[in-house]
């Protein structure tokens, strides 16, 4: 749902240039293994995927998951918490084991980072104030109007690919927001007239806004969610798969998800 | 969740703005004080590498430095988030600063420099009791404006996932869906501390002016 932010990338890159690559030649497994500890990044600012409860601790679909992952490699599990722009960095640099924040594959990020076996799968919606007066029967009927998205994620990207590039939707006429709750202030108070964002995320948003409604949803940008590892750590990959893999046999995954989505 | 442990949870994260800005000042004050008496009595060739200094650390945008800073030069120092976010933003600061006391130090006239050395003091020590207790005085107006800048760029640690009152504000605000709260509350915690540094820096500079110079 959210791509990473590019200017981390780029200064990465130049600073690693700068620097001077350091190599690890042993995985990651490892020393989670002997330390008994893995130090995981989310970004606890996503609903229903990462948040924070009353009490100020994490929880959501992601957290309970990863929670599970930890405890079945029989390690303690680290949390740090980290805006979304910074994570894959972070992986990267060595200083997360892996994160878990609703990450969709894409090749930019491939590039730098590995991705576990997709956990779960979710759909992108459009969202309208309950004002609205236009329609959207399918999603490139959006082009007609004043559109909002989170910067950076999917959503922003297939906007971008299938209705800016093509010339059907103005650029003056999508808004990118840091954070796609925002984007929803700006729906209810009419500055935007269509919402782009990922469905379940979304759902919650129109739950806590009676005057918000989905008008369209289906699978478009997002597709499957996984989680980052860092580059080339085959044996950590296979360990983390082979429990995601467990799960999703158990039904344990179906169950967060109607948990936290309740679909 | 009620209204107090609301604001409360946001408010827990000044403990780490604090922090952040406690290490920040203060560092920059010491690194921006000895740079700036080098770039005033060090001669030509040090004022020119002072200069770059203080252009290259203005030029950078703090956030770009917090990025090098964290992601890259610490992979191999393993900096914590906390501890690259302070000595970044005190390296930015410690330019500033340099900038301040440079502009108090010569602030106070080259005659008096000569007067001192006229009647016997050393050069260093001319410098130390004739011109650096005058500059001091000449320095606090501008070095509060400083500290207030300090302590509101300390918010952008949260880009490196320190927990200060910005982040706490982003994550009670999208799992309380109530954002305008979350930022205003934040704001009025920032505006306190500002408030409050910028008076006792105002009580400062009063206790120690000079009687007969106001």
């Amino acid at each position: 749902m959210k791509k990473r932010f590019l200017l981390v990338v780029a200064l990465v890159l130049v600073a690693a240039m700068l620097v001077g690559c350091t190599s690890e030649s042993t995985s990651l497994l490892d020393k989670i293994k002997d330390q008994k500890k893995v130090v995981v990044g989310t970004s606890a600012d996503y609903p229903p995927y990462e948040y924070i409860d009353d009490a100020g601790n994490k929880t959501g679909f992601d957290i309970d998951l990863m929670t599970e992952i930890a405890k079945r490699m029989g390690v303690k599990l680290e949390w740090v918490d980290m805006p979304f722009d910074s994570l894959v960095a972070a992986v990267d640099s060595g200083k997360l084991d892996m994160s878990i924040s609703c990450f969709n594959y894409d090749e930019e990020r491939d590039k730098t980072v590995d991705f576990s076996e997709a956990y779960y799968t979710t759909e992108d919606a459009f969202v309208v104030s309950s004002a609205f007066t236009g329609s959207i029967v399918k999603p490139e009927d959006a082009a007609n109007y004043k559109v909002g998205v989170q910067s950076g994620t999917v959503q922003d990207g297939w906007l971008t690919d299938n209705l800016v590039t093509p010339g059907l939707l103005p650029e003056a006429n999508l808004s990118r927001y840091e954070r796609v709750d925002q984007a929803a202030l700006d729906l209810a108070n009419g500055r935007i007239d269509v919402l782009m964002g990922d469905y379940v995320p979304v759902q919650a948003l129109v739950a806590q806004n009676p005057d918000l409604l989905i008008v369209y949803n289906g699978v478009l940008s997002t597709g499957p969610i996984n989680i980052v590892l860092p580059d080339g750590d085959v044996e950590l990959k296979a360990e983390v798969d082979r429990i995601i893999k467990e799960l999703q046999a158990e039904g344990f995954i179906d169950q967060l998800a109607v948990k936290y989505f309740s679909e | 969740m009620d209204f107090g442990q609301f604001i409360s949870y946001i408010a827990s994260g000044t403990i780490y703005t604090v922090g952040v800005t406690l290490i920040a000042l203060p560092s920059g004050l010491l690194i921006g004080t000895m740079l700036a008496l080098l770039y005033v009595y060090g001669g030509k060739t040090a004022a020119r590498v002072m200069n770059l200094y203080s252009t290259i650390f203005r030029g950078i945008p703090p956030i770009v430095l917090l990025f090098i800073l964290f992601f890259a030069v610490s992979k191999g120092i393993n900096l914590s988030a906390f501890w690259a976010g302070s000595l970044s933003l005190g390296m930015v600061s410690s330019a500033y600063q340099m900038e301040i006391v440079r502009g108090a130090l010569l602030s106070v006239s080259g005659d008096q420099l000569m007067g001192a050395r006229a009647v016997g003091l050393g050069r260093l020590q001319a410098i130390r009791y004739v011109v650096l207790p005058q500059a001091v005085r000449l320095a606090i107006p501008p070095w509060s404006n400083e500290a207030a800048i300090v302590i509101k760029d300390s918010s952008l640690v949260y880009a490196l996932g320190v927990p200060e009152i910005l982040r706490k504000a982003q994550l009670i605000g999208a799992s309380s869906q109530r954002y305008l709260l979350a930022y205003l509350s934040a704001a009025v915690i920032y505006f306190l501390l500002v408030f409050a540094t910028t008076k006792l820096l105002n009580m400062l500079e009063k206790k120690l002016a000079i009687p007969s110079n106001p």
